[in-house]
């Protein structure tokens, strides 16, 4: 099995505060990965490096099989072959059409494929409909969807989502699930979530990854962390206490 | 007030008649403020955009004084570039002083800084999500610049419609580097000052009519050439 992220002594600072501190991390390929921990553990910024949107201050970082060097041609092959899904997703000013694509044209993909895979995707998240809609006028479980779409049209190996569901109805979220599992189970995509939402984690998670104060506290099977975590701070956090 | 509205309807008459001076000063009009605008949003935008994108040593200070420069009197920038194009001035070699390139040059002078500055600002109120999300979907550091301009572009129409406005509008400029001379560098505003000097009131509010009119219509046509941003109704709802 690949492991498409290797993190060894990974630092982030935000001024004097450090945020992220992750001494060892391997994240092998193919499976959904949740990264839960209370606010400001270093959550997004986690996944804001491994995404290669953040540069770390310290550590060094392996992802898709490539040491991370931040050069400009580096980053564009690495961060071509993954995709994000924020909380609330920015969308640019245009149609649903002209965001879902926006990914496949910066690839220079024909038009005309562009349109057949636009089509197929909006029809793949049930967003046909919406197709000249306005990106900017869709609801909040629209809005979710049309993003998931501008991150499947890419067919990634990996994506990366950060609470993608928590501005949104249970409806809405649990068909976002349905993709995500479908993503995953079809495509072998590893995908990387972020949620607060511990039902859905227990839902999704192969695998779950616990921060705490930047730390990694505890990392494994899902149904190990979730019934039998190995740490009391982690234990405290899934019972729903402050840790501390 | 009994002049006022005799001179609008002479000027009517006179707009109506397409007198040939007339016409030639609108055109000529028309090609010194385009020409300056086309320039001046070639230079402005890519600059706006890379001194709001990049990180460099005195940032603040080239920010401030193009933010300084937005208010640059026309007199001043004609007086520089007179300097410039003057027989013994760097450029007085080319013989530019006098005419419509010069004149050309002068509005290039007050419409960068304002196309710059307010580029610049429309591309620092957008947030980190939008080059995020842009380069999370692949693009590379040059497509995300251009999409990062496209997200600014109702900012960055507002400056080019503000710079038009300054251009077209502006007087002591072109004065000073055109001179005024008819048949050659007379323009709409310079005409103006000229008729209303020698009393010919109404052939003054004419060519302020003109002068009007063609702002309103180049301004509508910076609308309709961004059709996309005005298809939908930005109109915040307040209720």
């Amino acid at each position: 099995m690949t492991i498409p992220f290797k993190l060894h002594n990974v630092v982030k600072r935000y001024q004097e505060r450090e945020v992220l501190n992750a001494d060892h991390l391997e994240i092998p390929a193919g499976k959904i990965y949740t990264v839960l921990g209370p606010n400001g553990s270093g959550k997004t910024t986690l996944l804001r490096i491994l995404a290669l949107l953040l540069v770390n201050d310290a550590g060094s970082l392996e992802v898709l099989g490539e040491k991370v060097n931040w050069s400009k041609n580096q980053l564009l092959k690495l961060r071509r072959q993954m995709a994000m899904v924020t909380q609330t997703s920015y969308m640019f000013q245009g149609t649903v059409y002209y965001n879902v694509a926006y990914g496949l044209r910066k690839r220079r993909v024909p038009e005309r494929e562009i349109r057949r895979q636009v089509e197929k995707t909006l029809e793949m998240v049930g967003m046909s409909a919406y197709r000249d809609a306005d990106a900017r006028t869709l609801s909040g479980g629209e809005r979710q969807k049309a993003a998931i779409a501008r991150a499947l049209i890419l067919k990634p190996q990996v994506l990366f989502l950060d609470e993608p569901t928590s501005n949104i109805d249970m409806a809405s979220a649990a068909e976002i699930e349905k993709h995500i599992l479908t993503i995953n189970q079809n495509w072998g995509t590893t995908i990387i979530m972020v949620t607060h939402n511990l039902f859905q984690a227990r839902r999704l998670a192969d695998e779950v990854i616990f921060l705490h104060e930047g730390h990694i506290i505890e990392k494994g099977p899902g149904s190990q962390i979730f019934d039998q975590p190995q740490d009391e701070r982690t234990a405290a956090f899934l019972r729903g206490e402050t840790v501390f | 007030m009994e002049t006022i509205l005799q001179g609008i309807k002479e000027g009517f008459y006179l707009v109506i008649q397409m007198d040939a001076e007339i016409v030639q000063v609108t055109i000529l009009s028309l090609q010194v403020s385009l020409t300056a605008l086309i320039l001046s949003a070639l230079i402005g935008i890519p600059a706006g955009a890379a001194s709001a994108l990049k990180k460099f040593p005195g940032k603040k200070i080239l920010l401030n004084t193009v933010y300084t420069l937005m208010g640059l009197p026309p007199v001043l920038a004609g007086l520089l570039v007179y300097l410039l194009l003057t027989y013994r001035g760097p450029l007085g070699q080319y013989e530019l002083l006098f005419t419509p390139s010069a004149m050309v040059i002068a509005q290039v002078f007050l419409a960068t800084p304002i196309i710059w500055g307010l580029t610049a600002r429309a591309v620092m109120a957008l947030e980190q999500n939008v080059y995020d999300t842009a380069a999370a979907l692949g693009a590379s550091r040059r497509q995300a610049a251009f999409t990062l301009i496209r997200e600014a572009r109702m900012g960055i129409i507002a400056a080019l419609t503000t710079a038009f406005g300054r251009v077209i509008a502006e007087v002591g400029a072109v004065m000073l580097v055109g001179g005024n001379i008819r048949w050659a560098t007379r323009v709409l505003t310079t005409s103006i000052v000229l008729e209303t000097r020698m009393g010919n009131f109404s052939t003054a509010l004419a060519l302020g009519m003109i002068l009007l009119l063609i702002s309103f219509l180049i301004n509508l046509l910076i609308i309709l050439l961004e059709k996309r941003t005005f298809r939908y109704d930005n109109t915040i709802q307040i209720t």
